[in-house]
């Protein structure tokens, strides 16, 4: 192992990491909205608005992220020209947004679900009305119960971000192997994990701080 | 009439709570409701503010008509609007409390006059402590819940509930869930309450306050009002059999 030259390759890397970082960023941020609504319907009387909600979770969730990626990316311009997504990051800014909102739409769903019957009786004979219940009583509470969950699936979209290589966005596991084959250095893999382990830790401490700040009531 | 129920029924599946309810409640009274556990007595209270909803009957809220079914299907359509409007001058207090425990005491108390009635923050607020005062816990503004004793919890609850200013208070099994040490401080702000001219009704295990602060004293055992009639009647010479055993047991 050559530390020396693999300390050359930290920049690229580097750039490869800004990439993943975002698209986690976005995507989950994106999906944490999308969840939301997706929860709502999911929790709804109408069975209408309840059955299309499952639909989306179960495709979403039950196929492979990588067949999605492509899809978006390959088919769907092919389909429908008009959904030409020609910017890789933009598109798997997408894949990813909707395949973690699937995922988060059931952890919200259950965070909602885990609130007391009283609350929502409480809120009811004070006179707020569905909405307001939901969101000056419900949504609220359920905020220090979503950061568990949701930290753990920031950590498994920073690793399923990997998967965006495959259609040749330059991300940090696409810049790893391209190093690879370019210098045939098996070492690179390394400092790559290294970083993957940086990040997850990273955001591990701040779901960590999250959960003692919104505990304070408890 | 602050409420009237009219012939109601209520079932859970096909087991009868309720059953032929007659109940009228006037201006200012105070009623207390005893009976065993499971004689419906929480049911009823929650079928006033559409908690549940009733199977048959009528029930009025101030001479409004807030609910009328036969076999379960609503004859009176009203919209989601419509009920909570009627059912704004209910105030209630639950066994359990049911504060918001993300809320400290005073932002429990202002959250509906301000979010529902629309009332500005200062005016809130101002509102708020002083019925911190009222149920003496002003030095507990800013805690939240999960800092506070049960009675205060409840007094806090309390608060909220006479923060939308309503025009009779519900109290369902209000100190069931207390330590008994703790009991004393809360049936001494509804009592209070009820000396101010409020109109209450009263679901309890509390014979001394039932005989003590109540206008009339109901007596429901299966789903039914056995018995009712002045504290003194009931409490010293009850009619029914199953009154006399019931009092034999508790008091």
């Amino acid at each position: 192992m050559d530390l020396q030259k693999l300390l050359t390759y930290v920049p690229a890397l580097i750039d490869g990491c800004k990439i993943t970082v975002m698209l986690t960023v976005i995507s989950v941020s994106v999906g944490m909205i999308l969840g939301l609504f997706l929860a709502l319907g999911r929790i709804s009387k109408n069975i209408f608005i309840d059955g299309l909600c499952k639909v989306y979770i179960f495709v979403f969730r039950g196929s492979p992220l990588m067949m999605q990626i492509f899809f978006i990316y390959y088919a769907l311009p092919l389909i429908y020209p008009a959904m030409n997504i020609s910017d890789k990051f933009t598109a798997a800014c997408i894949a990813l947004s909707l395949n973690s909102a699937a995922y988060l739409a059931e952890i919200i769903r259950a965070a909602i679900q885990s609130i007391d019957k009283g609350q929502f009786e409480a809120a009811k004979a004070l006179g707020m009305n569905y909405s307001l219940t939901m969101r000056r009583v419900v949504i609220p509470q359920s905020y220090r119960r979503l950061i568990p969950p949701v930290g753990n699936e920031f950590i498994a979209v920073i690793k399923d971000t990997a998967l965006v290589s495959a259609i040749g966005l330059t991300d940090l596991m696409r810049i790893t192997n391209q190093i690879q084959v370019r210098n045939g250095d098996p070492w690179i893999y390394v400092p790559s994990l290294v970083i993957y382990l940086l990040l997850t830790t990273i955001f591990t401490f701040v779901f960590d701080k999250l959960e003692k700040k919104y505990s304070i009531y408890e | 009439m602050m409420i009237k129920m009219e012939n109601v029924d209520k079932y859970f599946g096909s087991l009868q709570v309720l059953n032929k309810i007659n109940l009228e409640v006037e201006q200012g009274e105070v009623v207390c409701i005893i009976g065993p556990s499971g004689s419906g007595k929480s049911t009823l209270l929650r079928c006033l503010n559409h908690l549940e909803h009733i199977t048959n009957g009528k029930v009025f809220i101030e001479d409004k008509l807030l609910d009328e079914r036969v076999h379960n299907k609503q004859l009176a359509k009203k919209t989601n609007k419509e009920i909570i409007q009627i059912c704004i001058s209910l105030g209630m207090v639950f066994q359990r409390f049911n504060l918001f425990p993300h809320m400290t005491a005073l932002e429990n108390i202002i959250e509906a006059p301000m979010s529902v009635k629309n009332v500005p923050k200062e005016e809130a607020i101002k509102i708020g402590e002083e019925l911190l005062v009222k149920v003496g816990l002003s030095s507990k503004r800013d805690e939240y819940p999960s800092r506070l004793s049960g009675g205060q919890q409840q007094r806090v609850a309390i608060a909220r509930a006479l923060a939308m200013q309503p025009d009779i208070m519900l109290f369902d099994e209000p100190t069931s869930a207390l330590d008994p040490e703790l009991v004393g401080e809360v049936l001494e702000v509804m009592k209070r309450l009820a000396t101010d001219g409020m109109t209450m009704i009263v679901v309890t295990h509390e014979m001394g306050f039932a005989r003590e602060v109540g206008d009339r004293v109901i007596f429901m055992d299966n789903g039914e009002i056995l018995e009712e009639g002045t504290p003194e009647e009931i409490f010293s010479n009850p009619k029914h059999d199953r009154t006399r055993a019931f009092l034999q047991k508790v008091l």
